[in-house]
């Protein structure tokens, strides 16, 4: 047994989730403080979200840390985090993370849907959350200009009806249509395509959409009040909208929208592999072909065992051979002939749909 | 009543009608998720399918990292979900008859999911539907225990999931006229 390097800070701490919690909240109010210039600047219309965002992290952190436990994921996670420097990490980043190229070779529809709502959300975060927080605010400190305030530091001064000024004042706007538009191409094809039908259900598939097209709905008549109503009905809508966005923030870690916080990781299982692939790889022991790296080989019977499934024959755990060879000898347990010795490779495995 | 993919190895003539039925299901995006083997390619033409066997402990499942792989309350165990496949291939190399399938280009795994948009209805799946031979057959219990009951071998020599393989399953599996020199009239 290796002996645990106990830490004091963990000591500190009833479980992993209680201090997550107070490590991340702790940060907020850190955060907050600084980009507050020592809270004189908080906006308190926007008390809701802050609340909202403290019961997220509790759901997140209670999800993701039950996540991280299971044997797999934390071999992932871990060897993950100890490759993360490697040369290709960027680029990989940009490619699964930021512009989807493996949606885009699913289809340029799904691709464009992705593209629009994912986008779209992450744009609206990037603004909302640091004016919630009042990490971020403007000043009107010259007749006609705007000072933008980022963590207390005045980063530019605009003239308030310049592109920069209206691009901020609009993004929003802008990020709503975005949402509006891909939720509404995902619906349609949730709706009309057979492949999309097929097993999907209306508590993990429409619910997520329902919810972001919400969002964005009362959100774009919050401005559509200001420019057109005067205000009107602006207070109560602000309401709606601020409840619906806190409401798919505590739902966000159960449902289909998981998979926003952990995606990240399949940048650390590409790492994991291309890196331990270089290392060594592991040659099928019936035919000699190098199929997996022998990392991620022996990872796997070990995760398995921990889940008390054993493959071991006489000569090999199954997880050992190539694929083609381990479905001939599965070929072979069926027939009683050793399929797997003949040295004829699988034909006509591909039907053409 | 509930109903199971069960197999006869032996009646297969190798027509691929399944490979190409299985491209057809909702949800398949026109491509196969099952094989077909020659048994001894340089010597004869007998052949057999192979397809997920729906283990009840599934060792795909068990080892992925994202826990893309659900197991649906019929006992199927689906393919990957689109969102949650982070693409590490764990659960190729730990299946035991090395059934799921892998796209590099949309970092995806698929996978046989017994075809779940019919069977969830109780409509066999669609390799069942189409074979010729009877090898892919859709019974209920009562019919799987007849036919266990038809071909009890007792003899030692029970190679597939009647009991079981590595692993208790939910495909049930059967050689019964290979072994006991039957012959069949279908
Ligand atoms: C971190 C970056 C992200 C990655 C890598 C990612 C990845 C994916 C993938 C692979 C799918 C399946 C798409 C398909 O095969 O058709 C998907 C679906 C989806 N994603 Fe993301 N996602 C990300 C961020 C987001 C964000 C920020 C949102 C906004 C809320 C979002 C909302 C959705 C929704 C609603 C679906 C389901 C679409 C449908 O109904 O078909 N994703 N995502
Ligand atoms: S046969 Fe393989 S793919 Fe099918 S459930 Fe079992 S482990 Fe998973
Ligand atoms: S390839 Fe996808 S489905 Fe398979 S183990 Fe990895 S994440 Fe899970
Ligand atoms: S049950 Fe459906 S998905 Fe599975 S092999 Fe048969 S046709 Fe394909």
């Amino acid at each position: 047994m290796e002996s645990k390097n106990v830490n004091s800070l963990d000591n500190a701490f009833a479980s992993k989730f209680a201090k997550s919690m107070f490590l991340a909240v702790l940060g907020l109010i850190i955060l907050t403080f600084i980009g507050t210039r020592m809270f004189t600047h908080v906006d308190l219309n926007l008390y809701g979200y802050m609340v909202g965002t403290i019961v997220f992290l509790g759901g997140f952190f209670y999800r993701f840390i039950a996540w991280g436990e299971r044997p797999p994921t934390k071999i992932i996670i871990k060897k993950g985090i100890k490759l993360l420097f490697r040369k290709s990490t960027p680029k990989t980043s940009v490619e699964h993370l930021a512009t989807y190229r493996f949606i885009w070779n699913r289809g340029i529809y799904r691709w464009t849907q992705h593209f629009l709502i994912g986008w779209g959300c992450l744009l609206s975060c990037m603004v909302t959350f640091p004016l919630v927080f009042s990490w971020m605010y403007f000043t009107m400190t010259e007749n006609g200009y705007y000072t933008i305030v980022l963590f207390g530091m005045n980063i530019m001064t605009v003239p308030a009806e310049g592109l920069i000024a209206q691009l901020s004042y609009n993004a929003l706007n802008i990020s709503a249509l975005m949402v509006i538009t891909g939720v509404c191409m995902a619906l349609y094809r949730r709706l009309k395509n057979m492949q999309a039908r097929a097993d999907q259900k209306f508590m993990y598939d429409f619910l997520p959409l329902i919810m972001l097209i919400f969002i964005s709905v009362t959100g774009l008549a919050l401005t559509f009040s200001n420019v057109f109503l005067h205000g009107w009905g602006h207070y109560a809508m602000s309401l709606i909208h601020q409840y619906s966005v806190i409401v798919t923030l505590i739902y966000l870690p159960f449902g289909k929208l998981a998979h926003i916080p952990f995606r990240p990781l399949s940048v650390f299982a590409k790492n994991y592999r291309e890196h331990y692939g270089e290392q060594s790889m592991k040659a099928c022991k019936v035919c000699g072909t190098e199929f997996v790296s022998t990392e991620q080989s022996n990872d796997v019977i070990q995760v398995l065992g921990v889940n008390e499934i054993e493959f071991k024959k006489e000569q090999f755990h199954l997880a050992e051979l190539c694929l083609p060879c381990r479905r001939k000898y599965r070929i072979a347990q069926f027939s009683g002939f050793p399929t797997h010795e003949v040295k004829v490779k699988e034909a006509n495995q591909n039907a053409k749909g | 009543m509930k109903k199971r993919l069960y197999i006869e190895l032996e009646n297969c003539i190798g027509c691929r009608s399944c490979l190409a039925a299985c491209t057809q299901c909702g949800g398949h995006e026109e491509r196969n998720r099952n094989y077909v083997y020659d048994v001894n390619p340089l010597v004869n033409r007998q052949t057999m399918p192979l397809m997920c066997l729906h283990c009840v402990n599934p060792a795909c499942a068990r080892s992925c990292p994202a826990q893309a792989i659900q197991i649906h309350e019929t006992g199927a165990v689906l393919s990957a979900l689109v969102e949650k496949c982070i693409g590490c291939q764990n659960c190729t190399i730990a299946c035991p008859y090395g059934i799921p399938k892998f796209d590099t280009e949309q970092n995806l795994m698929y996978k046989c999911d017994l075809c779940i948009d019919r069977t969830k209805d109780g409509i066999p799946p669609m390799c069942a539907s189409v074979c010729p031979t009877n090898t892919l057959q859709w019974l209920t219990e009562v019919e799987i225990e007849a036919k266990q009951k038809q071909f009890n071998l007792d003899n030692g020599k029970w190679v597939t999931s009647m009991p079981y393989l590595e692993n208790e399953t939910n495909v049930k599996v059967n050689l019964p006229g290979i072994l006991q020199g039957v012959t069949k009239l279908f």
